[in-house]
């Protein structure tokens, strides 16, 4: 009796475990793919916080995460911040991603204003950077470039984060105020990140 | 009276099942393969394609981990539909056992409120404390199926306690064993849920990097474990100098909880000598339900035996 029922509970496991390890496999496999290219971002002239230029060029051989914010916004956009703020710090050791919040209401967000701002998020080094421009300018890089409606700026901007790989190109949105969307943006990002290492 | 017997056990086995399934999505990282409940991505049959899923959880769409979790959720219903029935024929043949009728039906309203855990897990995102409760209450279900089970097989068959004579201490090594081994549990889904932390905040570090990094509460877990293996092997010993007066489920379960007692032992320090493998995390719970299960058959044994 107890022979059989040990042969038996031996036989239950190994199936058991031979099914879970194909699962585990399964998933492992479909979680380690990128998400595809969706578009090219055109190129576009910017200026960081700290006074220099920020173009296309800049988005290349980084992977970059990116939002539109304006610092005086009341609603979604401190939460926004918040989660980009924690992205942040939890990415401290990788200097090859960037985050990179675009305002969307460049007249009253002046140089010193965002430079505050940035300070206010705990900003300490180049990795988190806060864009302003001609308003113009902003319009067409959200419009013709990451696909946004602009009609109602700055009020009326999205709430996405956007994935850009280390060519300028989009990969994929998530939501900047849903929990579940930036634990989904981790995931892709440690999959470029981990490609990038190996290509060093 | 046999069918509710046999359903009973059914129902056991399939709820353990469905506890291995449940860690699977846990260690696969299906928890949120579905962004909604009860529904997946807004369907009763999850999208097998992209272009099924709608606009708001694109991003959330991964084909493999949203019918890994489907699944669970439908066997977690099959799984609640067995006790449904297994309560039915309880009503039927032995609504006047309390020890039978109680427990049966405790175990059917729990796995409702299992369910509607599993749809705060969802709407939390995967909230550290909750996935605890889920396995606890798992636990405290297959605690009742057990007992039901058992004391369902005594009427049916007889008493097979009836020679048996366990000393007192029994009722306390057992109480004991049962307390620290609950304790033991939650340490471990705490060490868990701190590795699943410090993976996010240092993301692409090896887990057994991370293990290492945690603090001295992962040592607690091994020491209660030893004191667990003790206690087993303690009692062994008393039933051994029992000889006939020790049933045979009651020997046999105390020498199944000390093999695996050990088994779980070698799993453990082989999570953190080797990398954090998943499915080594997988068979480490699924093995501390079974032990639960082995000790509630002890704690009924004995309970038969005093009559």
């Amino acid at each position: 009796m107890n022979k059989i029922s040990i042969i038996s509970f031996s036989i239950l496991i190994l199936f058991l475990g031979i099914g879970a390890s194909w699962v585990i496999n399964k998933a492992n496999e479909s979680d380690s793919i990128p998400p595809p290219v969706i578009r090219k971002i055109p190129d576009f002239n910017l200026t960081n916080y700290d006074g220099k230029s920020f173009g296309r060029d800049s988005l290349v051989n980084k992977i970059s995460v990116i939002d539109f914010i304006f610092t005086s916004c009341p609603g979604p956009c401190p939460i926004m911040s918040k989660n980009m703020k924690e992205l942040y710090k939890q990415y401290e050791l990788h200097s090859d991603l960037q985050f990179i919040s675009i305002s969307v209401d460049p007249d009253y967000d002046n140089l010193e204003v965002l430079n505050a701002y940035a300070y206010a998020n705990g900003v300490t080094d180049k990795r988190w950077k806060f864009l302003r421009g001609e308003m113009e300018e902003i319009k067409n890089i959200s419009t013709n470039g990451f696909l946004f409606m602009s009609e109602n700026l700055p009020a009326g901007h999205s709430v996405k984060f956007v994935l850009v790989d280390n060519n300028a190109n989009i990969r994929q949105y998530y939501d900047g105020t849903d929990k579940a969307s930036i634990s989904i943006l981790r995931k892709h990002l440690n999959i470029f990140l981990k490609d990038m290492n190996h290509k060093l | 009276m046999e069918k509710y017997f046999r359903f009973s056990t059914i129902s056991i086995i399939v709820t353990y099942l469905l506890i291995f399934f449940g860690g699977l999505v846990r260690v696969s990282g299906a928890g949120m393969g579905c962004p909604d409940w009860p529904k997946c991505f807004g369907r009763w049959i999850p999208p097998t394609n992209i272009n099924q899923v709608p606009e708001i959880y694109i991003e959330k769409f991964n084909i493999v981990l949203a019918w890994v979790e489907y699944v669970n959720r439908l066997f977690g219903a099959v799984v609640g539909l067995v006790i449904l029935l297994s309560c039915l024929f309880a009503y039927l043949y032995f609504r006047n056992n309390k020890d039978v009728f109680y427990p049966i039906l405790a175990a059917l309203v729990l796995t409702l409120v299992e369910g509607w855990i599993g749809s705060i897990l969802v709407h939390s995102v995967l909230d550290p404390i909750t996935i605890t409760l889920h396995l606890l209450l798992a636990l405290i279900i297959i605690g009742l199926l057990i007992y039901s089970s058992i004391r369902a097989y005594v009427v049916i068959k007889g008493d097979f306690e009836i020679n048996s004579n366990y000393p007192q201490k029994f009722k306390w090594l057992i109480f004991s064993l049962m307390t620290l081994m609950i304790i033991e549990i939650i340490i471990g889904t705490e060490i868990r849920g701190a590795l699943d932390i410090s993976r996010k905040n240092h993301p692409l570090v090896k887990g057994a990097v991370l293990l290492k990094m945690l603090g001295s509460f992962k040592y607690a877990h091994t020491i209660l474990g030893i004191l667990l293996v003790s206690i087993t092997y303690y009692m062994r010993n008393i039933l051994i100098n029992l000889g006939k007066s020790c049933s045979k489920l009651m020997l046999f379960s105390v020498n199944s909880m000390f093999a695996i007692f050990f088994i779980q032992i070698l799993l453990g320090e082989f999570l953190v000598f080797f990398d954090v493998k998943p499915i080594v995390q997988l068979f480490h719970m699924w093995f501390s339900s079974l032990l639960v299960g082995l000790c509630v058959v002890q704690y009924t044994c004995f309970k038969i035996s005093k009559i």
